[in-house]
């Protein structure tokens, strides 16, 4: 068996480090910048306004990221 | 209709069921098994302990009112959350590290365990409580008010207020140790947090399907200035995300389960998306809930209370009960989480150091200061609970849930600068926190908290009309003349712009103490320093990261990955870097001291690993120094090691050329005198000849012989000088050839057999019978064993004069001993002999130069071989070696 390469492993732990950083605000980005008024339309999706979709999509994907994430920052 | 009396069993019931719970928690705690209790859903569901009555009620009549705008209380923690591993987790840290019991305890530790500061943001909790509290209560009077049974809303708020006290007090302060945790309230809050959420849900669901009609419904149902662009995205939107990220931090109560509560750091990993993930389930039907009770109920229904109303105008009294429960349980889990939050502050940072000062014995038992204790923050629960019913009563049940709620919000946010900054800045100082703070707390009074009571608490009606003495410029929501902005807005900007100018400047132009100097670097560093208090402060820290970016820095990357890998298996750890135990650091240093000695190497571990204010920044650049330092001395060093060598080279070179200048000038003089001999014979003799008249022709004749003789004898004596010189100086390259020694021996002796038979010299041979084959130069061979053989005839004459000629192998060398059986060579002269123009003894035979022997050394050393004389009792034993040829 080879050793697991180390210098590797720190590597991939910084930069998931930074996504982790990055993370929040990117989240800030899409949902406290003029971004948001790209949504608000009067069209709509399933009978669901877009900006109720954008909101909640946009949440929801945050959600998804941060957990697979901290799955792997709490196993390092 | 629900009558009263239900509601008030099914509530008490409730609360019963609560104590229950926390009860049975609390034995299960205390019996050691712990086990779910503390597990990463309890710890996500406590946390949602930031979900109150406002939420639950008040989040719809803000959707009612301004449609997506309620989101925003809920964006600003999804944000924080989500960048746990930034904020939180060095919160927690630190949390944990310093044993802190309170977010006032936090700032004060921070800046020097400083006690103003403590006091100073103990009393701004209360205050910015305060208000929260009484929402809560105001939330459970109005929801008991939509049953339209007929009770006293002063009375039923005056009955919760003393029943979450007698909760709180029961399960709140069982212990004093703030960090030993609270299972029993933890678990009924967690408990509360599913009820909560199952019944939000459920109203959704029933309103959204069951009279809504589906979503597609609702949403063409909805006024279209819900979801107009300008509407949403504003400076108040952006604002109120900003100021609940920084409430999910501050507010007492978060504070207390997030950190306080927290049981174990990875429980964070967890919650960083299953709280936001319960937020969003949590919003997710209140814009629905809200735009159909636009729709459906009348005109003048109060929209905070929608999720009651709905259910019971279509005949659902069961799920509107249960709806009930759920904003029950919201106000109650913050209700009895706060009062445990600020009764630690108040007792800690108020009553106790009042009571220390103030008591006349002086007793410091433990025992003693337990009990007051255990008492202060009884009182003060009861106090704060007091405080919270007193402002319900005077506001009396007025303002919308959500404005209250963000009043709240305001205040608690002004820790933020002091926090952040306390966390990340290092020059942060005690003076700038109380600067800041008052600075934002003043402005917050004035601007938002202040002018919420409309002229009936402290500020007056035509002051906040006209502003202070009728100056335009200082009116509280327009100050400086800022106008255009929504109130909150206007507050939020001028108190932070206040309280983080007051901050950062006051830290600028003023030096912490000592022991402040300490904490900033304890709270900054949490990460770099190793805790006393047990390895599970460096187990999952990045310290053994740190440690192998220092270790590869110094030590190389081959290296440092082959200790860091062994460390690694010794913990049992297959992959992946080790903890960074005592024992890793220990060895790190031992290893690092090799490179860069042990002092250094104490410093650069203890740096990382322990105590010190250098960051691990700073440290790298010191390593990389001491890296280049080392590589250049150690550069020097290589030098001057081989300047040293040129040097004893040179004296060694020097030394042979002193040498050889004194042998050259003793052979100039030995060559001088030798050739003078002949000469002055031949002169001698040729004067004779020239001079005498009367010499007669035999004479004559036998004069010129010798002058023949003497001229021949000179010739060889020059022939035989540069012969030695060409053979000394390496030039005489000799051809070589494959012969066999026994040959060589034989034409030496048939060359020599005039001479050994004229002096009657008994030969023996003792050949091997194979040929000795060796690659060589016949001649020059010949030529050695000439000189030696007729140098035995010469000195080596014994009685019956022998010459034994051996042949031998030893170690891939021939070897051939010619010995004779004369007086030998005394041991003085040993070394002589090889010396040029030695004559041994008196002995002395014309012909000779005395230069056969070193040339024959020369001529065998420049055939690989070699020539020596052995010591021996008897005769001269010469020894020849030389090599064999190789096959």
């Amino acid at each position: 068996m080879t050793p697991p390469d180390l210098a590797a492993s720190v590597n991939r732990k910084r930069k998931l480090r930074d996504g982790a950083i990055l993370l929040p605000l990117f989240g800030a980005f899409l949902l406290l910048s003029p971004m948001i008024t790209l949504f608000v339309s009067p069209a709509s999706l399933f009978g669901l306004p877009s900006i109720f979709l954008y909101i909640f999509g946009v949440w929801f994907g945050l959600v998804v990221v941060a957990r697979a994430m901290a799955r792997r920052l709490d196993l390092g | 209709m629900l009558s009263l009396n239900i509601l008030i069993v099914a509530s008490l019931g409730y609360a019963m069921m609560l104590f229950a719970i926390a009860f049975w928690a609390e034995r299960r705690a205390r019996a050691g098994r712990i086990g779910w209790l503390r597990s990463p859903l309890v710890y996500t569901l406590s946390i949602s302990v930031y979900s109150t009555g406002w939420t639950f009620y008040g989040a719809v009549g803000s959707a009612a009112r301004s449609g997506f705008e309620y989101v925003t209380i809920y964006l600003g923690p999804t944000l924080v959350f989500i960048g746990w591993w930034w904020l939180l987790r060095k919160l927690l840290r630190v949390g944990r590290a310093q044993r802190i019991t309170s977010i006032a305890d936090l700032i004060s530790s921070r800046y020097g365990k400083s006690t103003s500061l403590a006091v100073l943001v103990t009393l701004l909790a209360v205050i910015g409580s305060t208000p929260y509290i009484a929402l809560q209560l105001q939330s459970i009077t109005l929801s008991f008010s939509v049953f339209e049974t007929g009770g006293n809303a002063d009375l039923t708020a005056f009955w919760v207020a003393a029943g979450l006290a007698a909760f709180t007090i029961l399960f709140g302060t069982r212990n004093v140790d703030a960090n030993e945790r609270h299972h029993g309230v933890v678990t009924a809050i967690a408990i509360e947090a599913v009820v909560k959420l199952v019944a939000l849900i459920s109203v959704g669901a029933f309103v959204v399907w069951g009279i809504g009609g589906g979503p597609t419904e609702i949403f063409a149902k909805a006024p279209p200035e819900l979801l107009r662009g300008d509407t949403i995205f504003t400076a108040r939107w952006v604002s109120l995300t900003l100021l609940s990220a920084m409430a999910i931090l501050t507010l007492p109560r978060m504070f207390q389960v997030i950190v306080v509560e927290n049981a174990e750091e990875r429980h964070l990993a967890t919650a960083s998306w299953a709280f936001p993930a319960y937020l969003l389930l949590m919003s997710l039907f209140i814009l629905p809930i809200a735009i159909v009770g636009n729709a459906l109920l009348p005109a003048g229904s109060n929209p905070d209370l929608y999720v009651l109303s709905l259910p019971l105008a279509n005949g659902q009294n069961n799920l509107a009960l249960f709806a009930f429960l759920g904003g029950f349980s919201s106000a109650t889990s913050m209700v009895v989480i706060a009062a445990i939050a600020l009764s630690t502050m108040v007792s800690n940072h108020i009553i106790m150091p009042l009571w220390l000062r103030f008591s006349p014995q002086k007793t410091e038992t433990s025992g003693d200061v337990r009990t007051i204790l255990l008492r202060s923050r009884r009182l003060s629960i009861a106090g704060i609970l007091g405080l919270g019913y007193l402002y319900f009563r005077i506001t009396g049940g007025s303002g919308a849930l959500a404005s209250m709620g963000l009043i709240a919000f305001a205040g608690s946010a002004q820790i933020i600068p002091s926090l952040i900054g306390g966390l990340f800045w290092r020059g942060a100082t005690r003076t700038g926190a109380l600067l800041g703070l008052v600075a934002g707390f003043s402005l917050w009074a004035y601007t938002l908290f202040l002018p919420s009571f409309e002229g009936s608490f402290i500020l007056s009606q035509s002051l906040i009309e006209t502003g202070p003495f009728g100056i335009e410029s200082l009116k509280p929501n327009a100050l400086f003349g800022l106008t255009g902005f929504d109130p909150l807005v206007h507050s939020l900007f001028w108190s932070m712009t206040f309280n983080i100018g007051f901050f950062v400047i006051g830290s600028l132009l003023s030096s912490p103490g000592p022991l402040e100097r300490i904490q900033s670097s304890q709270f900054v560093d949490v990460f770099r320093l190793e805790n006393a208090t047990g390895s599970y402060l460096v187990s999952r820290s990045a310290t053994s990261e740190d440690l192998f970016t220092l270790a590869q820095r110094i030590l190389g990357t081959g290296p440092a990955q082959r200790l860091f890998t062994e460390m690694a298996s010794h913990q049992g750890k297959p992959t992946g870097l080790p903890d960074a135990t005592d024992k890793l650091i220990q060895t790190l240093e031992r290893e690092l001291a090799g490179s860069v000695g042990a002092a250094s190497a104490h410093v650069m571990v203890s740096q990382v690993a322990g105590g010190g204010t250098v960051s691990v920044g700073e440290l790298m650049k010191i390593a990389d120094e001491t890296a280049q330092i080392l590589e250049y001395s150690q550069q020097l060093e290589n030098q001057s090691h081989r300047l040293e060598r040129t040097a004893q080279e040179l004296r060694a070179a020097n030394a042979q050329l002193t040498e050889m200048g004194a042998q050259k000038d003793a052979f100039l003089s030995q060559v001088s005198h030798e050739l003078r001999t002949p000469m002055t014979s031949i002169r001698s003799f040729s004067e004779i000849l020239r001079d005498s008249k009367d010499l007669k022709l035999p004479d004559a004749k036998r004069f010129l012989g010798i002058i023949q003789e003497e001229s021949e004898r000179l010739t060889r004596l020059l022939d035989e000088i540069l012969d030695l010189s060409h053979l000394e100086s390496g030039r005489g390259h000799l051809p070589l050839e494959t012969l066999a020694l026994q040959d060589v021996i034989e034409k030496s002796l048939n060359a020599t057999s005039a001479l050994l038979e004229e002096a009657g010299i008994d030969v023996r041979l003792e050949l091997l019978n194979a040929p000795l084959v060796v690659k060589s130069n016949f001649d020059r061979l010949a030529q050695v064993f000439i000189n030696l053989i007729s140098n035995a005839v010469k000195y080596g004459r014994g009685d019956t004069p022998t010459l034994t000629i051996s042949l031998a192998t030893k170690n891939d060398m021939a070897v051939v001993t010619v010995v004779d059986n004369g007086p030998g060579i005394p041991v003085n002269d040993r070394k002589k002999v090889f010396e040029k123009f030695t004559r041994l003894s008196a002995a002395n035979l014309a012909g000779s130069a005395g230069l056969g022997l070193p040339i024959s050394r020369e001529i065998m050393r420049n055939l690989k071989g070699d020539l020596r004389l052995l010591s021996s009792r008897e005769g001269a034993r010469f020894l020849i070696t030389l090599p064999l040829a190789r096959e």
